[in-house]
């Protein structure tokens, strides 16, 4: 990404850029890895400027040469001030839910600056490869800001180099710094789109324990994001006008377990992507699921979100066939 | 960036851009005739309204912009020049917000904008251009800055008029001392690279002619045409005579300078004892001629000294200009004087004022041969019969007819037209000299200020032996008039019922304004060259003065790095000592990571450098305690911070050795 060979005094530019490979965080800009160049704009009136300065030169007029150096003397203030926006600023942190291969993935860049100066309009990009910018709100100190990459394959994601910028103040400048986070940002799986159903509890069926009065409610409970269809209580649902849940001592069913083995004729990506899938069904179920893997020792059987992600990271882990 | 379209900008940008151009092209619209002026400002403001909800199409865009460089080309009688130049940037810009409605847009229309006031100072520098043109400066400025907020798309929360102000305050203070070494100490051009165009609107004063009753405007007006500092011995009031244009040609109406002496050299002139060294620095005029107190003895460089002693410059004097020069009162100005002369010196109009002549006929056959006997009669005669007044009517077809025997009341044009027309029918050479007479002393700053209110007019005869001779006719009359060197006539004296409260701010005033000339717009490239006299540096070359401005110029760039990191600067002494102990690790690869708390630093630095680590753990520990222990301690003490303090600044690790 990052690195894509790209001609011309741009590439040979970044490439000189520091930092010129990844670096653990938290990453100070420091004022020799902030670069200030000026804008298309700032050309202009750098332009502008210099035939004032010739024509008031040759007509030795003084208050012409005066407000043009005037401006001047601003315009390079505005300069130093650019710089100033980003140094001393630092990346403390990055992170990002992780997303399943083909969602965005939306990484939160964390930063923070001693409070004394105010830093406005700053924006953090992919080093300009996409349009899209992302606001860094540096109000009190700290802030984030939360840019959006596009993922195509599961396991670690390679975060390109980053850039934060501004050209504030008079915008005749850009001053940047880059940042390139060496933090570990997985990408899941992409379950499978369309598939069977869950494999029915086999093995050693453990019955949970039931009420000894067979299918007697416990107690109910409100509904919760979650929770499997068939807990539902739908009749006493009806009559309280809000979903209602019936909840055992015990989730009711068998353990699912998810082998690897068990999928001889699937391809070796379209067994992670149903397995991926099983995962997210068996937790929309709120079943207990073990996962096998070859060569890993089995995982669970529990459910839950902490089990969930140690399972879809084995998978998103897993060497790419 | 990709490039992308410029995005559209929002309400309050595109007004702070509307207004900013507004301001940049008031100066300039005021230095336009008011026709003009008032044309392109009424053009402006009504395509900013139109085109405020959309852009208007392009035909109509190219109409206006026809319609309105015929206009002014029209009004400019097709001339092309500075002025030209100047209108036709005050309409372009007036036609510009026809199309403002994108970043881009607004942008490059600032950029042109600021040309309008340059313009203006090309035209005019007066007080009030300077005003209108530095707040156009910090509008434009502070315009930038909303459009780079509007850029950045902090939309919501926006900086405040006042917060965007003081930023832009701020940022020229900063720029301020680089901007003042590059005005002082750019190396400036002592020649112009193109020429210099004329000013078609010429300023009233004196010119190469002269109408008797034409003055009575520039009688009355206070304006300083000329500032003098002597140089040691200073003329007496009655030696006070600045002389300008000499008029020889007289056609019954206008006295007019003659072009034919241009290319003759000075008279031969034997000088008094006396010796005036002065500096005049001049008001611009729009002429070639300066103004020297009677008579200039040698020209400056590049000026040319006529037969009458009119300096001539080789380019018009557009800008404020000083001069350093030596006059003396002449002893025998010209004794010998060639026949052609002589004839330019006695030629009158055929039938124009025979009283006149009849009188200097009958005088002449009074007096025979005595030259010097006429003039003192004449001189008697007109100090006995005649007034001084400013208010005379017009005069008819035989003027001086008029005033010798009807009026016998005028100013100095009237006394020396008359005096030089008299002189003349009686056969003694004569010719009337313009320039100005007097002068106020302003004690603050101890310089004579001449202003227009001083432009006099006296006659010179011509007298065997003795050559030229000034002969004032209207001192004869009313020497206060001509002698205005007393308080009474101190300005301001008249106004307020004669109230004198108002004579020292004036003077103050016309001091401050004289320092700005001498500073600021009378700089050029020979006063720059003897910037550092008084250091004992007697001329700066080109390359000195050179070298002089990158060292100021890389020295303020530094100061302005200072002043605007000095936020970053860590004030607490102790953590910078701190932070600089740290440091001094880097050279081992143990510096210390920002993140890393002190007791887990020296800890590091112990595993990896047994020798450094006792003294680093018992420093940091100290560094620790004074920093978070407080609570224990219980106080601060100002001696133990400064012994810590020390003892951090000298901490330095050896390469091998041990670390103190």
């Amino acid at each position: 990404m990052a690195d894509r060979p790209r001609p011309g005094l741009r590439a040979r530019l970044r490439k000189f850029a520091r930092p010129r490979d990844p670096e653990p965080l938290p990453a100070l800009f420091h004022r020799g890895r902030v670069y200030v160049l000026p804008t298309g704009f700032g050309l202009f009136f750098a332009t502008a400027l210099m035939s004032m300065l010739l024509g008031a030169l040759n007509y030795n007029n003084n208050p012409a040469l005066l407000l043009a150096l005037l401006l001047s003397g601003a315009g390079l203030a505005s300069l130093i001030a650019a710089q100033m926006q980003l140094t001393g600023l630092s990346v403390v942190a990055i992170d990002a839910e992780p997303v399943a291969a083909g969602q965005p993935l939306r990484v939160r860049v964390h930063a923070k600056a001693p409070p004394e100066r105010a830093r406005r309009g700053l924006r953090v990009d992919d080093d300009g490869d996409s349009d899209a910018a992302a606001p860094l709100d540096l109000d009190g100190g700290s802030g984030e800001a939360e840019l959006s990459f596009a993922t195509r394959q599961r396991g670690w994601f390679e975060l390109p180099r980053l850039r934060v910028w501004t050209t504030r103040p008079l915008g005749l400048a850009r001053a940047w710094s880059y940042v390139w986070p060496d933090a570990p940002l997985l990408v899941y799986p992409a379950p499978e789109p369309h598939g069977p159903p869950l494999p029915a509890g086999s093995g050693d069926q453990v019955q949970s324990r039931l009420h000894p009065s067979g299918d007697d409610v416990h107690h109910l409970r409100g509904y919760r994001a979650g929770d499997a269809r068939r807990a539902i209580a739908w009749k006493p649902s009806a009559r309280r006008d809000a979903l209602l849940v019936r909840e055992y001592e015990q989730p009711l069913g068998a353990d699912v377990v998810l082998d690897w083995r068990a999928m001889p004729a699937l391809g070796y990506e379209a067994r992670i992507a149903r397995l991926a899938r099983w995962i997210d069904e068996a937790e929309r179920d709120g079943r207990r699921y073990r996962l096998m893997l070859p060569g890993q020792p089995e995982l669970g059987p529990s459910s839950g979100s902490p089990h969930r992600h140690a399972c879809l990271r084995a998978l998103a882990l897993l060497p790419h066939g | 960036m990709a490039k992308s379209a410029s995005p559209l900008l929002d309400a309050d940008s595109r007004r702070w851009t509307l207004i900013t151009a507004a301001a940049c092209v008031l100066p300039l619209l005021l230095q336009l005739t008011p026709l003009l002026g008032a044309l392109i400002a009424v053009c402006g403001v009504a395509i900013a309204l139109m085109a405020w909800r959309r852009p208007l199409h392009f035909f109509v865009r190219a109409l206006l912009a026809l319609v309105l460089i015929g206009a002014v080309m029209m009004q400019m009688n097709f001339g092309l020049g500075r002025d030209t130049g100047c209108a036709l940037l005050a309409a372009m810009l007036a036609i510009k917000p026809a199309e403002t409605s994108t970043l881009r847009d607004a942008r490059s229309l600032i950029g042109f904008a600021l040309f309008a006031p340059f313009g203006t100072f090309l035209l005019d520098q007066g007080p009030l251009s300077l005003a209108l043109g530095l707040i156009a400066a910090l509008l434009a400025l502070a315009t930038l800055q909303r459009l780079a907020e509007f850029e950045s798309g902090e939309r919501v929360r926006r900086l405040g008029h006042w917060q965007r102000l003081s930023g832009i305050a701020r940022l020229i203070a900063i720029g301020l001392p680089l901007a003042l070494a590059a005005f002082w100490l750019f190396p400036r051009l002592g020649t112009p690279l193109w020429g210099v165009p004329d000013r078609s609107l010429s300023r009233p004063g004196l010119s190469g002619s002269m109408t008797p009753g034409g003055w009575a405007e520039l009688m009355n007006d206070e304006t300083p045409t000329l500032r003098v500092r002597f140089n040691g011995a200073v003329p007496k009031p009655s030696q006070m005579y600045w002389r300008g244009p000499v008029l020889w040609n007289f056609d019954g109406r206008e006295w007019t300078q003659p072009r034919w002496y241009r290319g003759l050299p000075a008279a031969q002139t034997q000088s008094g004892d006396a010796r005036w060294d002065y500096e005049i620095e001049l008001e611009p005029t729009d002429g070639r001629q300066l103004v020297a107190l009677d008579l200039p003895l040698a020209p400056p460089p590049d000026v040319r000294l006529s037969i009458d002693h009119g300096l001539f410059t080789a380019r018009p004097l557009t800008a404020l200009s000083r001069w350093r020069l030596r006059s003396a009162p002449p002893l025998r100005y010209q004794p010998q004087l060639q026949s052609v002369l002589r004839q330019a010196a006695l030629d009158l109009p055929e039938g124009y004022n025979p009283r006149t002549l009849a009188l200097a006929q009958r005088w002449r056959r009074e007096l025979g041969g005595n030259d010097a006997a006429l003039v003192q009669r004449a001189l008697d005669w007109v100090h006995r019969e005649f007034a001084y007044t400013l208010d005379t009517p017009l005069p008819g077809r035989h003027s001086v007819d008029e005033f010798l025997f009807d009026y016998k009341a005028g100013y100095c044009e009237h006394f020396s037209s008359s005096f030089v027309v008299l002189m003349r029918s009686a056969g003694i050479p004569a010719r009337v000299v313009t320039g100005y007479a007097g002068g106020y002393r302003n004690p603050i700053g101890d310089y004579w200020l001449v202003r227009r209110s001083d432009a006099h007019a006296w006659a010179e005869v011509w007298l065997p032996q003795r050559g030229w001779v000034r002969v004032d006719p209207t001192a004869a009359v009313a020497p206060e008039r001509v002698y205005d060197t007393l308080a009474d006539r101190a300005p301001g004296a008249n106004l307020l019922g004669g109230l004198t409260v108002v004579t020292p701010i004036f003077n103050l005033g016309d001091w401050a304004r004289r320092g700005w000339n001498d500073f600021v717009l009378g700089f050029d490239a020979n006063r720059q060259q003897n910037l550092l006299r008084p250091l004992g540096i007697d001329r700066l070359d080109t390359g000195r003065l050179v070298a002089l401005f990158g060292v100021a110029a890389g020295l303020t760039l530094l100061w302005m790095v200072w002043l605007s990191s000095r936020g970053e600067r860590e004030r607490d002494p102790v953590l910078r000592a701190w932070h600089a102990a740290g440091r001094r690790y880097r050279r081992l690869g143990l510096a210390r990571e920002p993140h890393e708390p002190a007791q887990d630093w020296s800890d590091r630095v112990a595993r990896s450098r047994p020798d450094l680590g006792p003294a680093l753990a018992a420093l940091s520990q100290r560094f620790a305690d004074w920093r978070y222990a407080v609570a224990e301690t219980g106080r601060r003490d100002a001696r133990e911070k400064r012994e810590l303090i020390r003892a951090l600044r000298a901490h330095r690790p050896g390469p091998n050795g041990e670390g103190r």
